[in-house]
C-alpha cells in the first residue's frame, strides 16, 4: 500500500515536471516574439499581394460566390422570380446538385438529378443527353449550400457556357409554394 | 524487457539528434510551402473551399484565404531557416489541431468537400486526411517540445561570431 502510494508521488511530480516544462516552452518569450512576427508579416503580404482581390470584396464583388467574372462569363447568379420565368417559359434545362436521395424525396418538376460526385466523373450520360450550348439552371438545397455553384463550376470547363446558379434553391423554391415532383 | 529499453533508448537518442530533426524540419516545412504556393496562386478558389466547409460565413472566408496561405508560407520558410524554431513549431502543431479539429465535424455533419489543402491537388476530407494530419501534429509535437532543436540560421552566426573572436584572441 505504501509503496503503491509513494509511486503515485512519483508519477504525480513527474507529471507536474513535465508540465512545468511544457509551460516554459510554449510561454517562452522567444516563441511568442516569433509568432508575433509571422502572423504581422503573413498580415502584410497577404494584404500587399491580394491588394486588388481586396478591393473587389469592398466593392461587393464576391457577395454571392468566390469565383472571378474574367475566369467564368457565362456563369450568372439568378434569384426566385428569374428561375420561376425560366421555368415556365422551358428555357432552361434545371440540374439537382443534391443526393440522388433528396432528389427522389422531392425537387423541381423536370429537373435532372446530377450529384456533384457523379459529375466529376469523366464519363456520365449527362454529357451525352445535352449538347455544351444548352441553358441549364442549377440549384441545390438553399442556404449555405455550395454544390451547385460547385457543379456549376465543373459544368462550365466542360463546355457549357451558359449557365445560371438559383441560389435560393430548394428550400425555396418550396417556401414560396411552387410545383414540386416526387 | 532489455530490448525494449535498448529500443526506447536508441529512439531518445534519435529524438535529441540536430541532424534527425533538421530532417524532420525540412519535411514539415516543405509540405507547408507546397501547400501554401498552391493555394496563394488562386486565392479565390480557396476561399470557396474554405466556404464549402459551411463553416463560417464570406468574409470570415475571404480572411482566411488571403491570410492563413502566407502564415504557412512564412511559418515553413523559418522552419527550414531556423528562424524561431519553436514558435514554427507551435504555430504548425495549433494549425494542424485545428485542421483534425475541422475535419471531423466536417466528416460527423456529413458534408462531402474538397479539403482544399493543396489548392488544385486537394482531396477529399475523409479519415486518411485525418490521419494524415495527425501524423504531421506528431511530427510537429516532437520538433516542438525536443531540447536539441536548436539547429538554426542564429546559432550558426553565434558559432562563427565565437570562432572570430577566439581566433581573434589567440592572435
Amino acid at each position: 500500500m505504501k509503496s503503491c502510494v509513494r509511486d503515485w508521488r512519483n508519477i504525480e511530480s513527474f507529471l507536474a515536471e513535465r508540465l512545468m516544462g511544457v509551460k516554459k516552452i510554449i510561454f517562452d518569450r522567444r516563441t511568442l516574439v516569433g509568432i508575433c512576427i509571422i502572423f504581422l508579416l503573413s498580415v502584410f503580404l497577404g494584404s500587399v499581394a491580394n491588394i486588388g482581390l481586396i478591393k473587389r470584396y469592398l466593392k461587393g464583388e464576391f457577395k454571392q460566390a468566390f469565383i472571378s467574372r474574367e475566369s467564368f462569363p457565362g456563369l450568372v447568379f439568378i434569384s426566385l422570380p428569374e428561375a420561376e420565368e425560366l421555368w415556365f417559359s422551358r428555357q432552361a434545362i434545371f440540374i439537382d446538385s443534391r443526393s440522388r436521395e433528396e432528389y427522389q424525396l422531392g425537387h423541381i418538376p423536370g429537373a435532372v438529378s446530377l450529384p456533384l460526385v457523379e459529375a466529376k466523373r469523366e464519363k456520365i450520360k449527362f454529357f451525352e443527353n445535352f449538347p455544351p450550348g444548352t441553358a441549364l439552371v442549377i440549384y441545390c438545397e438553399g442556404g449555405d449550400c455550395q454544390t451547385s455553384l460547385n457543379l456549376g463550376k465543373i459544368l462550365y470547363q466542360r463546355g457549357f457556357k451558359n449557365i445560371r446558379i438559383y441560389s435560393g434553391g430548394w428550400t425555396e423554391w418550396v417556401n414560396a409554394g411552387k410545383p414540386v415532383e416526387k | 524487457m532489455g530490448k525494449c529499453r535498448k529500443t526506447s533508448g536508441k529512439m531518445k537518442n534519435l529524438l535529441k539528434n540536430r541532424y534527425f530533426l533538421l530532417g524532420l524540419r525540412l519535411i514539415v516545412g516543405g509540405i507547408f510551402i507546397w501547400a501554401a504556393i498552391s493555394k496563394i496562386a488562386d486565392p479565390l478558389s480557396f476561399a470557396q473551399d474554405v466556404k464549402n466547409y459551411r463553416l463560417v460565413g464570406q468574409l470570415l472566408s475571404f480572411l482566411t484565404a488571403l491570410f492563413l496561405p502566407w502564415i504557412e508560407l512564412i511559418t515553413g520558410i523559418f522552419l527550414i531557416l531556423g528562424i524561431f524554431p519553436r514558435a514554427c513549431a507551435l504555430l504548425l502543431s495549433l494549425l494542424l489541431t485545428f485542421f483534425i479539429i475541422l475535419v471531423t465535424i466536417t466528416i460527423i455533419r456529413g458534408i462531402d468537400v474538397e479539403c482544399g489543402c493543396f489548392g488544385t491537388f486537394s482531396r477529399r476530407t475523409d479519415f486518411w486526411l485525418i490521419l494524415e494530419d495527425l501524423i504531421w501534429l506528431i511530427i510537429s509535437l516532437l520538433l516542438l517540445f525536443s531540447p536539441a532543436n536548436d539547429f538554426s540560421l542564429f546559432r550558426f552566426r553565434n558559432e562563427n561570431h565565437k570562432m572570430a573572436q577566439e581566433s581573434e584572441e589567440i592572435n
